[in-house]
């Protein structure tokens, strides 16, 4: 359970991350809103680097497909990060409504995608990868960096 | 391996499928308010006939048609199940369904037993069917979350309301005897409004409560365990109900209590949310589930005490505390939906979700609900605030109606004139 384990534990970190500049942007704190988004995309984009390119090969090498579920997750990191660039305009612009509209957006389209991974694909890590491949992708990913 | 797991890019049903069963109940809706408004404080009465009709507009075509607009979208997310076809499916279940709930409401008002044949056809069949499908894609999910189980309970439910329905609707035709009338009315009802509508909600806010708002999971014992204790007191009631009626005093102070314990939990999670801002449908949920509890609360009064009011009250409730959490779902849905869609179809120009329903567009529909849910309980004790409540109802619904109309026209405008990002994603 060690993959799931670490990468739900970061899922949870970054919705903690993006609540904070939610709230700062509700109060109308623009620089406290940069500073919070800016901590929850690098983070967000880190995640999906670690997944990317190391968890997500380390799981198709294993089962020979790279056409299964790492594929669609692979899509819809892309979709998260095209909200992620409306959302630094929002936050530049300086626009509330639009920042706060597309948190909403985002959180669904997020925590959709979490709950996939979270569901069905790290636990199918989990059970897939032989042992000392998990430790070994676990210690690379945590190496990992933007 | 993954065909089952729902990862794919087209499990989504199409946006028309999960508007058009929205957009039935919310006409339901309107049809349940001009019903009061011919009924008036007949409704309160719960053995009246009048109140039979009211009580089926609202669970089978309100409730209902909400639900399967529910499951056809949520089945996906939240239990990993692709349902194949979805637009014929939704044609095969809808167009029976709509005329089904007509014919057993007429039915109903004219004593009409072939009326209850045809509405037995057409509801039995287009309920057990779709049922059946989405119960056998559930139980072959190889991991089962908790609400995937609980939806499992849900559905399950679903299909022992329709068989007991078929029972007394085969007594109305006069195909049998029914000898066990009374006892599978109790337990109909029962299954219907703990099994089926409480446990799906449950077993969906298993997901959106956490999701939608950020709070910490429910504790596994309640998640993994209430629907299944829910269901099997059902079972057991329902069984030893047949030739113990008094059981049911038993078995629903249990129940109530199991949900009373649902409500608060949920209300504490509400406020552990890591999003603190609250929106309408915060508080949709939050008038829900404090109305489950005063419903349940009323329930267990009804042990003790023979005043109308309280009876009435427990329904009344109920009614409130699953529509709330209906319009608590739809005001995420429908703005999410919306723009997933248009924004996985490439277009630039897809509405943001404030601009597909303004949160000030949601935060007035609560006032309405709330407003219609006072005068209800006004009506109780002074008969005209019904008129109030009936007029109210119809403009709940036709407000819900509007916001679906709304955003189906800006969504093909916007696939009419929106510029359009070809993506390659193969």
């Amino acid at each position: 359970m060690i993959i799931s384990q670490f990468m739900t534990q970061e899922h949870r970190d970054c919705d903690t991350e993006f609540a904070a500049a939610e709230q700062a942007a509700a109060k109308g704190d623009w620089a406290e809103t940069e500073e919070k988004f800016l901590i929850f995309s690098n983070d967000t984009l880190r995640h999906f680097k670690r997944e990317e390119e190391e968890l997500f090969p380390a799981f198709e090498t294993q089962t020979g497909s790279s056409e299964g579920p790492t594929q669609v997750m692979r899509y819809e990191h892309e979709q998260v990060k095209g909200l992620i660039g409306k959302l630094a305009e929002a936050v530049e612009s300086q626009d509330k409504d639009a920042y706060l509209s597309l948190c909403e957006s985002m959180m669904i389209l997020l925590q959709q995608h979490n709950m996939k991974e979270e569901q069905m694909l790290y636990s199918m890590c989990d059970r897939v990868l032989p042992p000392e491949l998990k430790t070994d992708t676990l210690e690379k990913m945590q190496k990992v960096e933007l | 391996m993954f065909s089952q797991n729902g990862l794919s890019l087209d499990q989504a049903p199409p946006i028309s499928v999960v508007f058009r069963f929205f957009l039935s109940g919310a006409l339901f809706g309107i049809l349940a308010g001009i019903l009061i408004l011919f009924f008036q404080t007949v409704i309160f009465d719960a053995h009246s006939m009048k109140a039979v009709i009211l009580t089926h507009t609202l669970t089978l075509g309100v409730m209902l048609s909400f639900m399967f607009a529910a499951l056809f979208q949520m089945l996906p997310v939240i239990a990993g199940v692709t349902l194949t076809s979805p637009i014929k499916k939704a044609n095969l279940v809808q167009y029976p369904f709509v005329l089904g709930v007509t014919a057993l409401l007429l039915a109903f008002n004219f004593s009409s037993p072939w009326l209850f044949t045809v509405a037995s056809l057409l509801l039995g069949g287009s309920i057990l069917f779709i049922t059946i499908i989405m119960l056998s894609n559930l139980v072959k999910l190889p991991n089962q979350s908790s609400s995937s189980r609980g939806m499992l309970t849900a559905l399950a439910s679903l299909a022992i309301v329709v068989l007991l329905a078929l029972y007394m609707t085969g007594t109305l035709s006069g195909l049998f005897e029914g000898s066990y009338y009374t006892q599978i009315k109790t337990a109909h009802y029962s299954f219907g409004l703990f099994g089926w509508i409480a446990l799906l909600i449950i077993s969906i806010s298993f997901q959106v409560i956490e999701m939608f708002y950020v709070t910490p999971p429910y504790p596994k014992l309640v998640s993994k365990y209430l629907p299944l204790t829910l269901l099997t007191l059902l079972v057991i009631t329902t069984i030893t109900g047949l030739f113990n009626p008094n059981i049911w005093a038993v078995s629903n102070t249990l129940l109530a209590l199991l949900l009373i314990g649902y409500a608060l939990l949920t209300l504490k999670r509400l406020t552990q949310r890591k999003r603190p801002l609250t929106d309408a449908t915060v508080w949709f949920w939050r008038l829900g589930l404090s109305s489950l509890i005063l419903s349940m609360l009323t329930l267990v009064m009804t042990n003790f005490t023979e005043l109308s009011w309280v009876k009435s009250s427990t329904y009344l409730f109920f009614a409130s505390f699953a529509l709330s959490i209906v319009f608590a779902m739809f005001y995420k849905i429908v703005p999410f939906l919306t723009w997933f869609h248009l924004n996985s179809q490439g277009y630039f120009t897809a509405p943001m979700m404030h601009e597909v329903i303004h949160p000030k567009t949601a935060m007035k529909h609560l006032y309405i609900h709330l407003a219609t849910l006072v005068t209800f309980i006004l009506s109780l004790f002074i008969n005209l605030f019904i008129f109030l409540a009936g007029v109210l109802t119809i403009l709940s619904f036709g407000w819900m109606a509007w916001q679906i109309i709304h955003a189906w026209r800006l969504y093909k405008h916007t696939q009419e004139t929106g510029e359009k990002f070809e993506m390659n994603i193969a």
